[in-house]
């Protein structure tokens, strides 16, 4: 009878012990299934080349604007540093004040966009970001004369080729859409903030390449034709 | 994602909406206050005239009988490098008194914008006069420009009966 009780209490704790066993071999290999998903995106997704249309039309139909391209690195669709080079221009004849402006210099920016889509792999993107941009550039200045109004004497003064620069930081927003293949098309607006500048020894500056008209702020439009790599 | 370009459009408007800040003209102005020899504010009981000459030698009047002056604006010339004042104080006996004062400066012309017309900022260098009625000039601030809120000669004139 002890015989046999024993027998049985031994196949009952086997018993229990197979089905403790199945179920963690099951929940085990549950969790596996979980682990296996893989983000099958890679790291570095290539790069992509821009250049802007709303310079050149700035600088066609008025007295100032860029040419600008940038390269920027797409990894896993979610980070994306980018470097930006341009070349502005401006040149006024002012009517009115008749002074003249004249300037052109390269300039860059370097900084990174930040892919703000859940979805990250659809191809569209809805990018923030920072840059960090600097110019130095060459001014002339001039006005052909005007009389003093209490004593008579005429008086002109004029600047050639005076140095200046500019360094300031941009808060980036902008939106890219997939056309068709590599080819995207985006826009985007800027915060600029000017953090240094020399200005020329007459005082301000009126358009400086990149930044555009003079003051501590400015807000700055692009839109872009983009072709993926 | 509506209302966050929506609100990113909005401060793009509002934060375009920059403007230039021209002066509404381009002299610039030295200001002189008038004081007792105590260091006390003299309202000036005689009538005053100043007057410069111009170019061609004719007679440009920068201020004209002003009766009870205490505080005194007066232009300055964009790129002489010494202004000549006429001082003429007529007492209530029309007794004439009449003093020259010499302003030497420099000349540092002055770019806001091309939408602006251009400025010319000074410093003054050195003033002197003769001692008719004025009993001396004092530099209270150097740099001539835009901002003419604190005077920049302080003048004395002499005790009157």
């Amino acid at each position: 009878m002890t015989l046999q009780r024993n027998t049985s209490i031994y196949i009952s704790r086997l018993a229990i012990s197979l089905i403790m066993l199945t179920a963690y071999v099951a929940m085990h290999a549950q969790n596996k299934i979980f682990a296996v998903q893989k983000d099958t995106v890679p790291f570095f997704k290539g790069f992509s080349i821009s250049i802007d249309l709303a310079g050149p039309v700035m600088r066609t139909l008025g007295d100032y604007g860029e040419y600008e391209a940038s390269l920027r690195i797409n990894l896993h669709n979610q980070y994306f540093p980018i470097f930006e080079i341009g070349y502005g221009s401006a040149k006024h004849d002012d009517e009115v004040t008749s002074l003249y402006y004249k300037t052109q210099a390269p300039y860059f920016r370097i900084g990174c966009d930040l892919n703000l889509l859940k979805n990250k792999h659809t191809g569209n993107r809805m990018f923030g970001g920072l840059r960090y941009a600097f110019t130095s550039y060459k001014v002339d200045i001039a006005h052909p004369g005007m009389q003093d109004p209490v004593w008579g004497w005429d008086t002109s003064f004029s600047i050639t080729g005076e140095t200046c620069s500019q360094h300031w930081i941009e808060a980036v927003f902008g939106i890219d859409a997939k056309i068709w293949g590599p080819l995207h098309l985006g826009w985007n607006v800027r915060y600029k903030r000017r953090i240094a500048h020399k200005d020329s020894s007459v005082g301000n500056t009126w358009y400086i390449p990149g930044y555009g008209k003079y003051g501590d702020t400015r807000i700055g439009a692009n839109f872009n034709v983009i072709i993926d790599i | 994602m509506g209302k966050i370009i929506a609100a990113i459009i909005l401060a793009a408007i509002i934060s375009s909406c920059t403007s230039i800040d021209c002066p509404v003209q381009n002299t610039v102005y030295t200001v002189y206050k008038l004081y007792k020899a105590d260091g006390v504010a003299d309202t000036l009981s005689d009538t005053l005239t100043i007057y410069t000459y111009r170019k061609n030698g004719s007679d440009s009047i920068l201020l004209n009988k002003k009766t009870k002056a205490v505080v005194l604006e007066l232009p300055i010339s964009y790129q002489n490098h010494e202004d000549t004042l006429i001082f003429e104080l007529k007492d209530t006996f029309n007794v004439l008194r009449r003093d020259t004062v010499w302003i030497a400066k420099t000349n540092q012309p002055h770019f806001e914008s091309v939408d602006c017309n251009i400025s010319y900022f000074h410093e003054i260098t050195s003033v002197r006069w003769t001692n008719e009625a004025i009993d001396s000039i004092g530099i209270n601030k150097k740099d001539v420009n835009y901002d003419a809120s604190t005077e920049h000669f302080h003048i004395y004139f002499k005790a009157r009966n």
